[in-house]
C-alpha cells in the first residue's frame, strides 16, 4: 500500500506491505535506524516514537496506519543540529550505558514532560515504568529527566 | 478488526493470529467520542483510552472507569488502545471488562441484521470470547451515570506497575444516609470472564460499612471461585488475594463515597 | 590516588563521548547494518524439548517466492567443520565433549533448537519460509531436572556420552575438613536452591556475515564481547584460517556475558553467506533470546556448616549440582569458580566442596554477570540464619568472621590472598548509614500497624581482576594496547576491549589524556575490528585494572617516545620537555610550544636516519600489577505486604571499594545496573520450563524485567582505599552488584518475616511464594 506521512518534519512516501510494522518501516524503508526494536510485542518501549503528538509504540502499529500522520523519531529531536534540552540533560546526567533502550526513553520522556512539566520523581518513574532498561537501574535516567524539567522551569522563569 | 492494535498486533508478531484480511476501523470518526444523555454515558468504541482518561464527563459520571483507566498498561498503550477494542478483546485479566461487568454496561453492536444492545452479563462469554457475531461491529459502550452517594475503587494486585492484574477488583458502592444501598463488585483475573461477586453484593446492601462486614463479604465473594493457575500465581494464591482485594476495595470505595459527597 | 601525571580527567565524571550518537539515534547496532544484496535469515526451530528428527522437508519453504535458500542441519554439516565453543577453547572447558551438529540433524535437545535456516529477501519472508519447513519428530522423554539427568535411566541427550553428566562428580578439600567438623560446637545443614534466570540484554544476539567470494574473505558485523573470540569461532567452524575472517563491532546493546564467541546460529549464518556469496543478516527476536540464547544460575546446594557456639563459621562442606542445559557452555566451569570463591572475605578453617554438572533439555548455561554468584548467595544467606539461631546480629556475626587486614594479607582457605580487602570497613559504614537502632524502632512501630519492614545486609568480594598471582584465566592475565600519536594530533588507543555499555571510549581516554597531556577530546579509543585491535575481551570485571592500566602505562611509554623525537626536532633535552593541553614545550618557556600534531607530521615525513625513532607508536602490555579485589557491603530495606506477598525495596545502600574511580558516574551506573538485575532475580525473573519441556517465559509478559518502579534510588559510597599499586589502583565493578544484591534482598525479606518464623533457602520469591513461606512457617495464620 502506498502511504505518505511526515517524519521529523519531512514528507515521506513508501509502499510497505500491510503487515509491516511502523517500527520496521521507519528502520528499513526510511533508514531511520534510531528507533530500536527490543521485543516486538509492545512491552519494552524501545520502539517508542511520537505520532500526532502522542507517544506510541511503533512496533504496535502497522506502517499503513501512520498514513497522513506526523511522526517524530529520536533523529528528529535535535534543535538546529544541537542536542535538544532533554538530550543535553541526559548527557550531563550520564543517563545511559549501552544505548539500546535510549530512543524509547527519550521519546517517552519528551512526550511526558511536554504534558507534565512539573512532574515529581515518583510520577516520572511511573510514566517511564513501561520502558525497560537493563543497564542502568533507572536512577541516572530519572535524574536526566528531572534535570531537564528543572532547566525548563528555570528557562521559563518558573521555580 | 484492527482498532487500537495494542493486543492484536503482538498476536500478529508472535504469529499466534494469522488473519487473511485486517479491517482497519481507525479512520471512522463517528465511532469516537464521549457523550452524556439520559443518565448514561455513551463512549464510542474507537475512543482512545487516553481520551476517556482525560474526559471530564467520565471523571464526573463514570468514576469507576476513571479509576481503572490509569491502570491500563502504560501511557503509550493508552495512546492507541481503545475502549471498545479492550472490551471486544475481553481479556479476563484486564481492567475494563471488570468495570463494564460491575456497572452493567451496555454494548451497542450493528451487523447484517441491524443494531442490538447486549448487556454486559451477556457480552462476556469465555476467554477472549464475546457474544458479538463475526458480522457485527461494536459501535459504542454505554455506562450508567453514577448517582449521588457513589464511591468507587479499582484494586489491583500486579507484579509491577502497569501489568495485567493477577487479581483485580472494580467496586462501586452507593451510600445513602451511611447505609449501603447499592453494591457492585466485579473481579478481573479470577476466571475466563470478569466475575460479579453476587453473594457479596447481596450481603452488603442494607448494611453499614464496617471491617467485619467487609471481611464477611470477602469470604462470600471468594467462597466458590476456582481461579486459573499460571506463572504469576497459583489458583490458591489468586483465591487468597481475591479476598484481600475485596476487603481493601470495599474500604476504599466507602472512603471514596464520603470524599465525593 | 595514583601517581598519574595530571589529574584533570581521571577521577571525574567526565561526560561520555559515546552519548552524542547514542542520544540522537546515530548509534550503529548490528540490526542497523545494511549491505548491498543483503539477505535475511530466520531459523525453523523445534517445538519439542527432546526428540529424534525423522525427516526435514524444506521443499515448500524453498518454493516460497522471496526465499533464496533453505539449508538443513545436514546441508550445513557438509559445508562446515566440527569445532569447539571458542570461549571454552580459550578458557579450557571441563568435562566430556558431547558430539552434535551445528544445526540439529538427528536430534533436537531443547524447545527452540534450530533445525533449518531460511534465507529470504526480508525477515518477514524468512519467517514465512520457516512456517513451511516440515519436520517429523519422534518424541523422547524430556530430561527436565538435574536430578533426573543424573539418574542413569534418563535418556542420554548425546549418543556419544551415554549419560547426562556434563561435569563428572569431583571433590576437593581445603584445610582439615573432618577435624574441623568433629570439633565444632554445632553443625547446621541447609539445602539452598538458586533458580534459572538469564541475561536479557535489550539487544538480542545477531550478526551480518558477508563473504567476499573474490577475495575469499569473511567479514562479520557482530555484537560480541570480543571480536577475536568471535573471529576464532567462525573461522574454526568454516574450516578457514582466522586471518581470513574479519569481525567488526560497533555499538552493542548490552550482553552481560551472553554474547561471547559465536553462537551456533551465528556460525550457521556465516556458513550460509559463504555458500551464497552474499551478505546475510540474522538478528534474534525476543522469543528466541528468551528461549534459546542461554540461561544461567540453576544450581542447588547442600551446605553443611561447622560453627562455634559464639558464632565462628569454622568450616563449610558443600555439594553443588548445576543444571547446564543441553549444549555445552560455561556451566561446566562454574563449579570451580564457586569453590574458589566460597570462603569470600571470611576466615574459614576448612572447606569441602564437591560438584556435578547435569545435562538437561534446556537452554545452555551461559556466563551471566558474576557466573559464580551463588557462592555469595549461599554464604550470606546461611550467615543470617546462623546469626538468628545463635541470637547474634547479622552485622556482628560478619564482623566476627571477616578476615583481618594484615600484612602479609590473610588468604582464603582456597588459596588466594585477601590483599587490600576492606570488608570490615564496608560493613561498619553500611551499619552506620542504615542506622539499625532507628530502623528497628520503625520496624516495631510498623509491625503494630500490620506492616512488615525488613533489613538485610550482605557482603562480597570479586576478583576485579584479582590479587597477584593472577587467577585461572591465564590468557586474560595480560592486556595489550597499541597507542599511536596521529598526524592530526590525536592519541589513538587500539584496544581489544569491546565496550557494550561500559563507556571505555570515555574512561580509557580520560586516563590517556591525563597521562599523555592532551585534552580529553583529542584521544580516540578504537575498538571493534579484529584486523586492527589486539586480542581482548570485555568481561570478568577486569577492564578497569587491565585496560586502564595498559592505557596508563602505554600513554606514558608513548609520551616518552614522542618526547624523545620532539627533543630531536626541538633541539632540546627530552628531560626538559613537557606536554600539556596538546602542546609540547620546554618547561618554563611557553613560547616554545608546538602542537603534538606538528610533531607527528614531522615524524611522518619520513626524513630521518636510523638513529632517530620517528615511529610514534607503542605496543604496551600490562599484567595487572598488584591487581586486587573489589567488594563491598550492600543493605536493603524492604516492605512486604503479607496479605498479597508483594515486596517493595524501599531503600538500598551500597558501600563499595574498587580502589580509585576512573569515572564515578560510570562506576555507579555499573553498580546500580547490577543491583537492578539482582532485585529482578529475586522478585520477578524466572526462566520457567514445564515438565514436558515447554518453555514458559518466552515473552516479556512472562519473563518479567524490573522497571523504574521496582528499583529504588541506590545510595552509594566509595571507600577508595589506600593503593595496592602506586600507578594503577583502579579495580573493576562490573559484576559485584548482581552478585551481592540477591542475598541482600532475600536477607531483608526474611528479616521482615521474622514474626512468622520464616526461613528462606531459595532465591526466587514471587508473591505466591512469599505467602506459601508464611503459611508453612505459621500455619495458624
Amino acid at each position: 500500500m502506498d502511504i505518505t506521512l511526515k517524519v521529523n518534519g519531512t514528507a515521506c512516501t513508501g509502499s510497505p506491505e500491510a503487515r509491516k510494522t511502523l517500527a520496521d518501516f521507519l528502520r528499513d524503508d526510511l533508514n531511520l535506524t534510531g528507533t530500536h526494536v527490543g521485543c516486538e510485542h509492545g512491552v519494552c518501549g524501545a520502539c517508542t516514537v511520537i505520532l500526532d503528538g502522542r507517544a506510541v509504540r511503533s512496533c504496535l502499529m502497522l506502517a499503513v496506519q501512520a498514513a497522513g500522520s506526523e511522526v517524530t523519531t529520536i533523529e528528529g529531536l535535535a534543535v538546529d543540529g544541537e542536542l535538544g534540552p532533554l538530550q543535553q540533560a541526559m548527557w550531563d546526567a550520564h543517563s545511559f550505558q549501552c544505548g539500546f533502550c535510549t530512543p524509547g526513553f527519550v521519546m517517552q520522556a519528551t512526550a511526558f514532560l511536554g504534558d507534565h512539566p512539573d512532574a515529581d520523581e515518583q510520577q516520572i518513574r511511573e510514566a517511564l515504568s513501561g520502558n525497560i532498561c537493563r543497564c542502568t537501574g533507572y536512577q541516572s535516567i530519572i535524574e536526566g529527566v528531572l534535570l531537564a524539567a528543572e532547566r525548563n522551569r528555570a528557562r521559563s522563569g518558573r521555580p | 478488526m484492527l482498532a487500537g492494535g495494542q493486543s492484536l498486533i503482538p498476536l500478529l508478531a508472535l504469529r499466534l493470529a494469522r488473519p487473511e484480511v485486517l479491517i482497519d476501523i481507525n479512520g471512522i470518526d463517528e465511532l469516537s467520542g464521549v457523550s452524556a444523555t439520559d443518565g448514561q454515558v455513551a463512549i464510542g468504541a474507537m475512543t482512545r483510552e487516553y481520551v476517556a482518561e482525560g474526559s471530564e464527563i467520565v471523571a464526573d459520571t463514570v468514576p469507576l472507569l476513571a479509576a481503572a483507566l490509569p491502570l491500563v498498561g502504560h501511557e503509550a498503550i493508552r495512546s492507541r488502545g481503545t475502549i471498545g477494542g479492550s472490551l471486544a478483546h475481553a481479556d479476563p485479566a484486564a481492567e475494563l471488562p471488570a468495570v463494564a461487568r460491575a456497572l452493567d454496561a451496555e454494548f451497542v453492536v450493528r451487523g447484517q441484521s441491524g443494531e442490538r444492545v447486549i448487556p454486559a452479563a451477556e457480552w462476556f462469554e469465555g476467554y477472549l470470547m464475546t457474544s458479538r457475531r463475526s458480522d457485527e461491529l461494536l459501535l459504542a459502550v454505554r455506562f450508567p451515570a453514577a448517582g449521588p452517594g457513589t464511591g468507587v475503587s479499582f484494586q489491583e494486585v500486579a507484579r509491577r506497575h502497569g501489568d495485567f492484574a493477577i487479581v483485580g477488583l472494580g467496586v462501586s458502592l452507593v451510600l445513602s444516609g451511611g447505609v449501603i444501598s447499592d453494591a457492585r463488585l466485579a473481579f478481573a483475573g479470577l476466571s475466563d470472564v470478569p466475575v460479579r461477586a453476587v453473594a457479596a453484593e447481596d450481603l452488603l446492601v442494607g448494611e453499614r460499612p464496617s471491617a467485619e462486614l467487609f471481611d464477611e463479604a470477602a469470604r462470600r465473594a471468594t467462597g466458590d471461585v476456582d481461579p486459573p493457575d499460571d506463572l504469576h500465581g497459583s489458583s490458591d494464591y489468586r483465591k487468597t488475594v481475591a479476598a484481600v482485594v475485596v476487603r481493601r476495595g470495599l474500604a476504599a470505595a466507602a472512603d471514596n463515597a464520603r470524599e465525593r459527597r | 590516588m595514583t601517581a598519574i601525571a595530571a589529574e584533570r580527567y581521571t577521577g571525574a565524571s567526565i561526560k561520555r563521548s559515546e552519548d552524542p550518537r547514542i542520544l540522537t539515534g546515530a548509534g550503529r547496532y548490528v540490526d542497523d547494518i545494511k549491505l548491498p544484496g543483503m539477505l535475511h535469515a530466520a531459523f525453523a526451530r523445534s517445538p519439542l524439548a527432546h526428540a529424534r528428527v525423522l525427516s526435514v522437508d524444506v521443499s515448500a519453504a524453498r518454493a516460497l517466492p522471496g526465499v533464496v535458500a533453505v539449508l538443513t542441519g545436514a546441508d550445513l554439516d557438509a559445508m562446515t567443520v566440527p569445532a569447539p565453543d571458542p570461549l571454552l577453547a580459550l578458557l579450557g572447558g571441563a568435562g566430556p565433549t558431547p558430539e552434535f551438529t551445528l544445526l540439529a540433524t538427528d536430534k533436537v535437545r531443547l524447545v527452540g533448537d534450530p533445525v533449518a535456516i531460511v534465507v529470504a529477501e526480508s525477515r518477514y519472508l524468512a519467517e514465512d519460509g520457516c512456517d513451511l519447513v516440515e519436520v517429523e519428530y519422534d518424541d523422547l522423554p524430556p530430561v527436565m531436572s538435574a536430578a533426573f539427568a543424573l539418574d542413569p535411566n534418563s535418556p542420554p541427550l548425546f549418543a556419544n556420552l551415554g549419560n547426562n553428566i556434563a561435569r563428572p562428580h569431583s571433590r576437593h578439600e581445603f584445610g582439615d575438613v573432618s577435624g574441623t567438623f568433629a570439633s565444632a560446637d554445632r553443625i547446621m545443614d541447609f539445602h539452598i536452591d538458586v533458580h534459572r534466570h538469564q541475561n536479557v540484554p535489550m539487544e538480542g544476539r545477531g550478526c551480518v556475515a558477508s563473504y567476499d567470494v573474490d577475495l575469499g574473505l569473511m567479514t562479520v558485523y557482530a555484537a560480541t564481547q570480543s571480536v577475536h573470540i568471535t573471529r576464532n569461532g567462525i573461522a574454526a567452524r568454516l574450516g578457514i584460517d582466522a586471518d581470513k575472517v574479519r569481525v567488526l563491532a560497533g555499538d552493542i546493546g548490552g550482553s552481560f556475558g551472553l554474547k561471547i564467541g559465536a553462537s551456533r546460529e551465528e556460525q550457521a549464518v556465516a556458513a550460509v553467506s559463504r555458500h551464497l556469496g552474499r551478505p546475510v543478516k540474522w538478528v534474534e527476536d525476543r522469543g528466541e533470546n528468551l528461549t534459546v540464547s542461554g540461561q544461567a544460575r540453576e544450581e542447588s546446594f547442600d551446605v553443611r556448616a561447622a560453627i562455634s557456639g559464639d558464632g565462628d563459621l569454622l568450616g563449610l562442606d558443600v555439594k553443588m549440582v548445576i543444571d547446564t542445559g543441553a549444549y555445552p557452555g560455561m556451566g561446566t566451569m562454574v563449579p570451580s569458580i564457586v569453590e574458589a570463591m566460597l570462603p569470600g572475605p571470611y576466615q574459614l578453617a576448612a572447606l569441602g566442596f564437591e560438584s556435578t554438572g547435569a545435562i538437561t533439555n534446556k537452554a545452555t548455561y551461559v556466563a551471566y554477570r558474576g557466573p559464580w554468584a551463588s557462592e555469595t548467595f549461599i554464604r550470606e544467606r546461611i550467615l543470617d540464619v546462623i546469626a538468628k539461631e545463635l541470637g547474634l546480629d547479622p552485622v556482628e556475626i560478619r564482623l566476627r568472621n571477616v578476615a583481618q587486614r594484615t600484612d602479609p594479607p590473610a588468604s582464603m582457605i582456597t588459596g588466594r590472598p585477601l590483599a587490600g580487602v576492606t570488608t570490615k570497613e564496608s560493613l561498619e559504614r553500611v551499619a552506620q548509614l542504615a542506622d539499625y537502632p532507628a530502623f528497628r524502632r520503625r520496624q516495631a512501630e510498623a509491625r503494630e500497624q500490620g506492616r512488615y519492614l525488613g533489613i538485610g545486609v550482605a557482603t562480597f568480594i570479586e576478583a576485579a581482576p584479582g590479587p597477584r598471582p593472577p587467577g585461572p584465566d591465564g590468557t586474560l592475565g595480560m592486556e595489550s594496547m597499541r597507542l599511536r600519536l596521529e598526524e592530526d594530533g590525536s592519541v589513538a588507543l587500539f584496544t581489544g576491549q569491546m565496550p557494550h555499555g561500559q563507556s571505555h571510549q570515555t574512561t580509557l581516554a580520560q586516563i590517556a589524556a591525563d597521562e599523555f597531556g592532551v585534552p580529553f577530546e583529542q584521544v580516540r579509543v578504537v575498538v571493534g575490528d579484529s584486523d586492527v585491535v589486539p586480542f581482548g575481551l570485555t568481561g570478568g570485571s577486569r577492564s578497569a585494572t587491565m585496560a586502564g592500566g595498559v592505557a596508563l602505562h602505554g600513554a606514558r611509554q608513548l609520551k616518552a617516545k614522542v618526547l624523545d623525537f620532539a627533543a630531536y626536532v626541538m633541539e632540546a633535552s627530552a628531560r626538559d620537555l613537557v606536554i600539556t593541553d596538546g602542546d609540547v614545550w620546554v618547561r618554563g618557556d611557553p613560547a616554545t610550544a608546538i602542537p603534538v600534531s606538528e610533531i607527528a607530521q614531522r615524524a611522518a615525513s619520513g626524513q630521518f636516519g636510523a638513529d632517530v625513532d620517528a615511529d610514534l607508536e607503542v605496543e604496551a602490555t600490562f599484567d595487572g600489577g598488584q591487581g586486587g579485589w573489589s567488594g563491598g557491603t550492600h543493605c536493603a530495606i524492604v516492605d512486604v505486604d503479607v496479605e498479597t506477598g508483594i515486596v517493595k525495596v524501599v531503600r538500598y545502600i551500597a558501600v563499595e571499594d574498587c580502589g580509585a574511580l576512573i569515572n564515578p558516574a560510570v562506576v555507579e551506573g555499573q553498580i546500580r545496573g547490577g543491583v537492578a538485575q539482582g532485585i529482578g532475580a529475586v522478585l520477578l525473573e524466572r526462566s520457567a520450563y514445564a515438565e514436558d519441556g515447554n518453555f514458559q517465559s518466552a515473552t516479556f509478559m512472562d519473563y518479567l524485567m524490573p522497571t523504574a518502579c521496582d528499583v529504588p534510588r541506590i545510595e552509594i559510597e566509595h571507600l577508595q582505599t589506600v593503593p595496592l599499586d602506586d600507578d594503577v589502583n583502579f579495580r573493576g565493578v562490573g559484576e559485584g552488584g548482581m552478585i551481592v544484591a540477591p542475598p541482600t534482598v532475600v536477607n531483608a525479606i526474611e528479616d521482615a518475616l521474622t514474626p512468622f518464623g520464616v526461613r528462606i533457602y531459595e532465591q526466587h520469591l514471587p508473591p505466591g511464594r512469599i505467602l506459601e513461606l508464611i503459611a508453612a512457617a505459621d500455619p495458624g495464620r
